[in-house]
């Protein structure tokens, strides 16, 4: 072959570097600082330090809002979830109604999060619901149960059948067969869906800004403080965060391939 | 085991899924202790009549009986029924113990007791080393063993296997015909078996409901089958057959005679009352397979008639020769089924050859 | 299934009690607020208080206020370009990544798409810094000589919306369009190959065409995200950039006009309503399967 396939290789590879590059040094600035000290763009690398983390444990005001995120996170996990598995057990197999509640279920994360939040805001406040923990969650909730839903539904799809008929057909009843069929095949899809729910939750911002009241969760309490500029434990914070999301991203991505497809590679 | 008592009865049972029919006034026995096979083409709703017996399916109306009892309304996992489906249905999350005990554990039974049967089904199945692995781990024929342990396990009155075979390449699936066939014989047990493939129905079944488009259109044993089809579908479906079509004439004791464009031929009726009561001059067919028919020299062999050979194709044992018979419109390919030999057959392409068939080896079925 | 007329009454009672929550939870939660929403878009402010009489008046004042739709086609230019040049960097680095092996490819994938899971609001912050007057994007400018010295070109302005915007939406385009490279049988770049065409000739006769419907769900996307973000404008855009996202959020704070805020979503929600659907309509992949 001639030089010119190569080359396109080269230019591919260094674009895809440049993309890379892009997408991480806003990652690496916060990291580098949370160790070093930044003055006027200049990072002193010779003096190491954990004094932001140290820092940072001490600051009651994040950590506080760090703690409002994982309630906030942890509440919309559990309602996605069992929302989202319920109505797409509902759905699976039903065809009348069902393409206009799935797009129903689906607009808020169609929808620009500035419209979902206003509607929401304007919602509560003529139902008069204080803005609250309690609106964040419903916030999040219907932001994140379109995926829930979809990655529930998507197993189910895949799952035969035929097994249901198989455990009604081997004398079990209706709850037999949801608690002991269903639902552990459900299980790994159901996690995946929980863990890709919390990520969104954990960074959900816009819709937040519109629906909270008075305690506010991480990503709202950080937009607050960048007026000011922030302190230097908060890259602390940061570079914890992003091993947190790794972690997260692993999981998820152990939870979301298939049993199946898992245990036919060994 | 009774062979004669009937186990279930089914009673013009008919089918739609919304306005479209796909079973029409179906009736049918299961006897004791049987090995059945419902033997059709695709869409021929053999698979409906299996699953409207395990209760899968609603019926559209008519009624199923079990015993003499109505078992029409009960729900599937009443039914004393199991079913190995066609893509097995093995739970993925469970193991091979755990799938072939789920229907005793379902019904609240010890769990020492669920043990040891799990363990004589894995037994009789020949997979008991195989107890603590996942389906995912299993080759397909182990898969179909552990489905039909699982259906087995249950002791039910009626095992409904949904071509259980058609995923095994051809080894394996002979291999499972006899397997099953054995199985069938040690544990006395009923099988209902839907299939699409004749040899498979041939080589397991005791007796063959032939299906087409919704009906039943004929109920015997293979032999009676292969032999004594009564109608046209069941001629041309199973096995390979010569058709030609004529008028009926005058019936002599268990012969009859029927004008044709290869001649007058006569054929036998022999216990098919049907074929002695029709008019002259209705419009039949003769049929005969090609291993019955034979070339002759002699002037005076009945049903004998002349052709031309048209092609020759070596099938190993036998060779099958095509023929063309006949002039005109009335020309007609027969096939010819003889022996092969080891220095080339006798016939040769393009050869005019006389043929004939003895009258107890021609049938007729009416048009 | 179980229609098999199996259900026991406790069972018909679940299903209908499933039936009505599985209707209630996205009619109560999304369609009402969102016709609420709708309904407040012809009502009016006075002196502070809601007027909730129906008129045309936001709308009118939409189109006819001399503010507004500048605002409106300029955010809309802005977000084209932000997909512009998101597809323009996502495409070679997604066909870069079907030409690496098994889990090469999707290792790196992964890489391409973890930091969309990052903190946005930390994001936005360190690309604020990056831009900057100290940034290091001027320190790098100057050190290579293309800049004499440090310029506010890249911050609160819309270049800086324009690149920061770009910064964290890339990897929603990359991901439709390496799924529909992905999807390409590799026997029709065989068979292209085999047929006699260059190299270049089947990516682009072969390969472009068929990836397509990735580029556009992936314009769509990143259209929809750009359009809908007013906290970046806010955080980057200084006073000059100022776009529809913004003073759609302003109605709601300062401003203090929930009606007219309302009537400007709406006209936000039709455009990216039109966008889904443009993406949708050219995002339908044709015979990519064989």
């Amino acid at each position: 072959m001639s030089a010119l396939p190569r080359l396109s290789t080269i230019l591919l590879a260094a674009i895809t570097t440049l993309v890379a590059v892009l997408l991480y040094s806003p990652l690496f600035v916060p990291i580098v600082s949370s160790f070093f000290t930044i003055s006027h763009g200049d990072v002193d690398w010779s003096s190491p330090t954990v004094s932001t983390y140290v820092a940072l444990v001490q600051n009651h005001d994040i950590l506080a809002a760090l703690r409002t995120t994982l309630i906030v996170g942890a509440c919309t996990v559990v309602l996605s979830v069992v929302s989202g598995t319920l109505l797409a057990l509902y759905y699976h197999g039903r065809r009348s109604g069902r393409s206009v509640l799935q797009f129903i279920i689906f607009l808020p994360f169609l929808m620009p999060p500035i419209i979902s939040g206003l509607a929401l805001l304007i919602f509560f406040r003529e139902i008069h619901l204080e803005r609250s923990l309690l609106t964040v969650i419903i916030g999040h909730t219907v932001f994140v149960l379109a995926i829930v839903y979809r990655t529930v539904l998507t197993r189910l799809q895949s799952m035969s059948r035929t097994l249901v008929e198989a455990s009604y057909d081997l004398g079990a009843t209706g709850w037999q067969t949801f608690w002991r069929i269903i639902l552990p095949n459900l299980s790994s899809a159901m996690v995946g869906g929980a863990i890709l729910a919390f990520a969104l939750s954990f960074d959900e911002t816009m819709i937040t800004i519109l629906v909270t009241g008075t305690q506010s969760t991480l990503p709202v309490r950080l937009w607050a403080m960048m007026r000011l500029g922030f302190s230097p434990d908060i890259n602390a914070l940061v570079a914890l965060i992003l091993m947190f999301t790794v972690l997260l991203c692993v999981l998820a991505a152990r939870f979301l391939i298939p049993r199946q497809v898992a245990t036919e590679r060994t | 085991m009774n062979q004669n008592a009937d186990l279930l009865t089914l009673r013009s049972v008919s089918k739609s899924y919304g306005t479209v029919p796909v079973l029409h006034d179906i009736d049918l026995s299961i006897k004791d202790g049987e090995f059945l096979t419902v033997l059709g083409p695709s869409g021929s709703g053999k698979t409906t009549v299996l699953r409207l017996i395990g209760g899968l399916e609603p019926l559209t109306s008519g009624e199923i009986r079990l015993d003499g009892q109505d078992i029409s309304r009960m729900p599937i996992n009443k039914r004393p029924f199991n079913t190995v489906f066609q893509d097995y249905a093995l739970f993925p999350h469970l193991t091979v113990s755990g799938n072939v005990g789920y229907g005793l554990s379902v019904r609240h039974i010890q769990r020492k007791e669920i043990v040891r049967r799990v363990a004589e089904a894995l037994e009789l199945v020949q997979l008991g080393r195989f107890a603590d692995r996942f389906p995912a781990q299993l080759s397909g024929g182990q898969r179909q063993r552990v489905a039909l342990a699982r259906a087995l396990i249950c002791q039910p009155r009626l095992i409904l296997l949904d071509e259980p075979l058609a995923a095994l390449d051809l080894e394996l699936r002979r291999q499972m015909q006899e397997f099953l066939k054995s199985i069938q014989r040690e544990i006395k047990t009923t099988f209902l078996f839907v299939t699409h493939d004749q040899e498979e129905a041939i080589g397991m079944a005791d007796r063959i409901c032939v299906m087409e488009a919704g009906h039943i259109r004929q109920l015997g044993t293979p032999h009676d089958l292969y032999y004594k089809p009564n109608c046209e579908f069941v001629a041309r479906f199973f096995g390979e057959n010569n058709l030609v079509a004529g008028k009926l004439g005058p019936a002599h004791g268990e012969l009859r005679s029927i004008e044709t464009a290869l001649g007058r031929l006569i054929c036998s009726i022999s216990s098919q009352p049907h074929l002695k009561a029709a008019p002259d001059g209705a419009s039949a067919y003769a049929a005969f397979r090609p291993e019955a028919l034979h070339l002759v020299d002699g002037k005076d062999a009945d049903n004998r008639f002349s052709g031309t050979i048209a092609d020759l194709a070596f099938a190993g044992s036998s060779t099958v020769a095509t023929i063309a018979a006949g002039i005109g419109n009335a020309a007609q390919r027969l096939r010819l089924r003889v022996p092969s030999r080891v220095d080339g057959s006798a016939l040769k392409s393009g050869e005019t050859v006389s043929l004939s068939f003895a009258p107890h080896e021609g049938h007729l079925v009416l048009a | 299934m179980s229609e098999a007329g199996s259900m026991q009454p406790a069972e018909r009672r679940l299903s209908l009690l499933v039936t009505v929550l599985a209707f209630a939870l996205p009619v109560l939660f999304v369609l009402v607020p969102l016709a609420i929403f709708l309904g407040y878009s012809f009502f009016s402010v006075d002196q502070g208080t809601i007027v909730y009489g129906l008129s045309l008046g936001n709308y009118v004042r939409f189109f006819t206020d001399p503010i507004f739709l500048p605002v409106f086609w300029n955010t809309i230019v802005l977000c084209v370009s932000v997909a512009i040049i998101c597809i323009l960097l996502a495409y070679p680095a997604a066909y870069f990544l079907t030409t690496l092996k098994g889990r090469w490819r999707y290792a790196l994938l992964m890489l391409l798409l973890v930091p969309l899971l990052m903190s946005y609001v930390i994001k936005i912050y360190a690309i604020r810094s990056i831009l900057g007057l100290n940034g290091f994007l001027n320190k790098a400018l100057v050190a290579v000589g293309i800049l004499q010295q440090p310029s506010t070109l890249f911050v609160f302005n819309m270049n800086a919306i324009l690149l920061t915007l770009t910064l964290l939406l890339i990897p929603f385009a990359i991901l439709p369009i390496f799924l529909s490279l992905e999807r390409i049988p590799q026997v029709l770049l065989r068979a292209s190959d085999d047929l006699g065409a260059s190299g270049l000739q089947t990516f682009l006769r072969i390969t472009l065409p068929l990836s397509l419907p990735g580029v556009a769900s992936a314009a769509s996307f990143v259209f929809v995200l750009a359009i809908g973000d007013f906290l970046t404008p806010q955080m980057v855009g200084g006073i000059s950039g100022f776009t529809f996202g913004r003073i759609l959020y302003s109605q709601f704070g300062t401003a203090y006009n929930w009606p007219f805020g309302a009537a400007l979503s709406v006209a936000l929600a039709v455009v990216v309503i039109a966008a889904i659907l443009v993406g949708e309509r050219f995002g339908r992949n044709r015979g990519t399967s064989i």
